[in-house]
């Protein structure tokens, strides 16, 4: 099964990740990385599993790279049944209340469209002392060990 | 033969813009030269002490010089060490992202009194740039003009007690001049009604986490606009907060008219709704905007530039970031703007196989390179003290110095 990270990005901070997760798993699997700028929601593959890297900006908002498609996933209603996705919260703690919000708003909407979670939401903290390439390799390994892609139940 | 491209300033623009035409076409050879030893500009040094998370944009700039290919020249200030000509005749395209690093002057009677202080000479105090004025003594009721993120970061900062600057950069100096301090009030003051504050919402519900502030303000009008209630809320929400020692005092809608005093500040006197009134003061902090400091000819080459298109400021010459721009846009509005420089000097470049590129810094004994930025980051993140993520060098024979000993073990 192929992988698609795609990422929603303000700083620059959540492509550099998307491409870290690319490079790490470039050699085990057929993997792409994405602006979700320029991905259309409809256009999302069952074929495909989807690694959605999303930071937060502002008060708790979406980055600007996401706002697009979550626009035109707000209009899509319940039709994404089938796809998968792992989704990782970029943020920082200094702002508690609004902490990865960005990645949770989108998390939340991609469901109420019918889409899967796969495995639990990571998050990283800017703020924090690793870099975030060091929590979300790990995570995804993870994630693609329990779930096999090959494997029709996932 | 790639294409060379020198970025004058290794600030947050220019290192986006350096990363931008890396990816665009990876085998350029991309300069980034700054006056300073080290790099990262503002991120190092405006961007507020506690505001870590903020600074972590310095790890994809890292990757610019440790992954892409990009070189730094520092300690090279243009019109000092080499002139503008010498870098623009041994690069096929230069561009100008030096920032805008001055105040913008008050001008309104007694703003060149001594205790007007300018955010930018005051932040980069508090944050030790090397060429910083010495911290001054603002006494117990400073008065901050300006109704923007900057008038927010020296507010918060100023409140901070020790314990919630703990895994800050802010040094030791600093640290003693602000637990020295003995503000009683703050008044903030600006000259807009508070639906069109500049202050980011979540910049105002920081500050209602301080511990030893108490928040007085009027209460404002209602307003119809979605991104002003978000402002008025946010506001709203902070009004009361607190039961500190520090009362932080907003006013919104005064015009301020002159600084009281004759040779010591005593007040602002403003105009606002009913009359004139004087907020009484011991200094006053404006936040009203940066300006050049006059390095580069910014004014003259900007007038002079036939289309500000693309940054673009004369041939193979452009600009970036606040630079291009004037003093607005953060730091990821600095990553969207670079695009379009980028483009354009792709699309203009005409490589001329003499032109001499980095040989033009051989003859500078002093210049830093990027393995001394590292050697410099690893000496300051080793001599942290407790509760702080680093401490800076702060004199540039000093961090001339570490960066010679690159390579060599701690």
């Amino acid at each position: 099964m192929k992988i698609s990270v795609l990422y929603g990005t303000e700083t620059g901070n959540a492509e550099m990740l998307a491409e870290d997760i690319q490079s790490a798993l470039n050699d085990e699997h057929d993997i792409d990385c994405i602006n979700l700028a320029d991905v259309d929601p409809g256009a999302l593959s069952n074929e495909t599993f989807h690694v959605i890297v999303c930071s937060t900006y502002g008060d708790g908002e979406l980055p600007t790279s996401a706002k697009p498609f979550a626009e035109e996933l707000a209009k899509t209603g319940n039709s994404l049944s089938g796809i998968q996705f792992a989704v990782f919260g970029l943020g920082d703690a200094e702002y508690a209340e609004t902490f990865t919000h960005g990645s949770l708003k989108l998390a939340d909407m991609l469901k109420s469209c019918g889409a899967t979670q796969v495995g639990e939401r990571m998050t990283h903290d800017a703020s924090g002392d690793c870099p975030p390439e060091d929590v979300a390799v790990p995570w995804i390994s993870e994630i693609l060990n329990q779930f096999p892609l090959n494997s029709k139940e996932m | 033969m790639s294409g060379q491209i020198a970025i004058v300033g290794a600030g947050p623009s220019g290192c986006y813009l350096a990363q931008t035409l890396l990816k665009l076409a990876p085998d350029l050879k991309v300069d980034l030269i700054d006056a300073l030893p080290v790099p990262f500009g503002l991120t190092r040094y405006g961007v507020a002490a506690d505001h870590q998370g903020t600074k972590a944009v310095t790890r994809q700039f890292a990757r610019i010089f440790e992954r892409q290919g990009a070189r730094f020249f520092g300690n090279v200030r243009v019109g000092r060490d080499l002139s503008l000509a010498q870098i623009s005749s041994a690069y096929d395209a230069t561009v100008l992202a030096a920032g805008l690093s001055s105040d913008r002057p008050l001008d309104i009677p007694g703003g060149d009194l001594p205790q007007v202080y300018g955010s930018a000479r005051l932040t980069r105090a508090l944050y030790e740039h090397p060429d910083a004025a010495d911290l001054p003594d603002l006494g117990a009721h400073p008065v901050i003009l300006g109704n923007g993120n900057v008038a927010v970061d020296l507010l918060r900062i100023l409140c901070k007690t020790p314990a919630e600057l703990e895994g800050s950069d802010l040094g030791p100096g600093p640290t003693a001049w602000l637990a020295a301090n003995n503000i009683e009030t703050i008044t903030i003051v600006g000259r807009s009604p508070a639906a069109k504050v500049k202050f980011d919402p979540v910049m105002v519900r920081e500050l209602g986490k301080l511990e030893n502030v108490h928040v007085t303000m009027e209460e404002s009008e209602p307003s119809s606009d979605p991104e002003e209630q978000k402002k008025l809320q946010a506001l709203h929400d902070l009004n009361g907060h607190g039961t500190g020692s520090i009362r932080v005092d907003f006013r919104f809608g005064a015009q301020p008219l002159a600084v009281e005093g004759d040779s010591q500040v005593t007040g602002l006197r403003v105009a606002s709704v009913e009359s004139d009134e004087i907020i009484g003061a011991t200094s006053l902090i404006t936040a009203i905007g940066f300006m050049s400091d006059g390095d580069l000819n910014r004014d003259a080459l900007i007038t002079k530039a036939a289309t500000q298109q693309g940054g673009k400021l004369a041939e193979r010459l452009y600009s970036a970031g606040w630079f291009r721009h004037g003093p607005r846009g953060t730091i990821p509005q600095s990553r969207t703007d670079v695009q379009d420089t980028a483009a354009l000097i792709l699309s203009e470049l005409a490589i001329d196989p003499a032109r001499t590129g980095a040989t033009i810094f051989a003859e500078l004994p002093n210049c830093t390179d990027y393995p001394g930025w590292q050697q410099i980051d690893r000496v300051e993140r080793g001599q942290s003290l407790p509760g702080r993520c680093r401490q800076k060098i702060t004199s540039i024979k000093k961090l001339i110095n570490v960066a010679k000993q690159r390579g060599q073990k701690l």
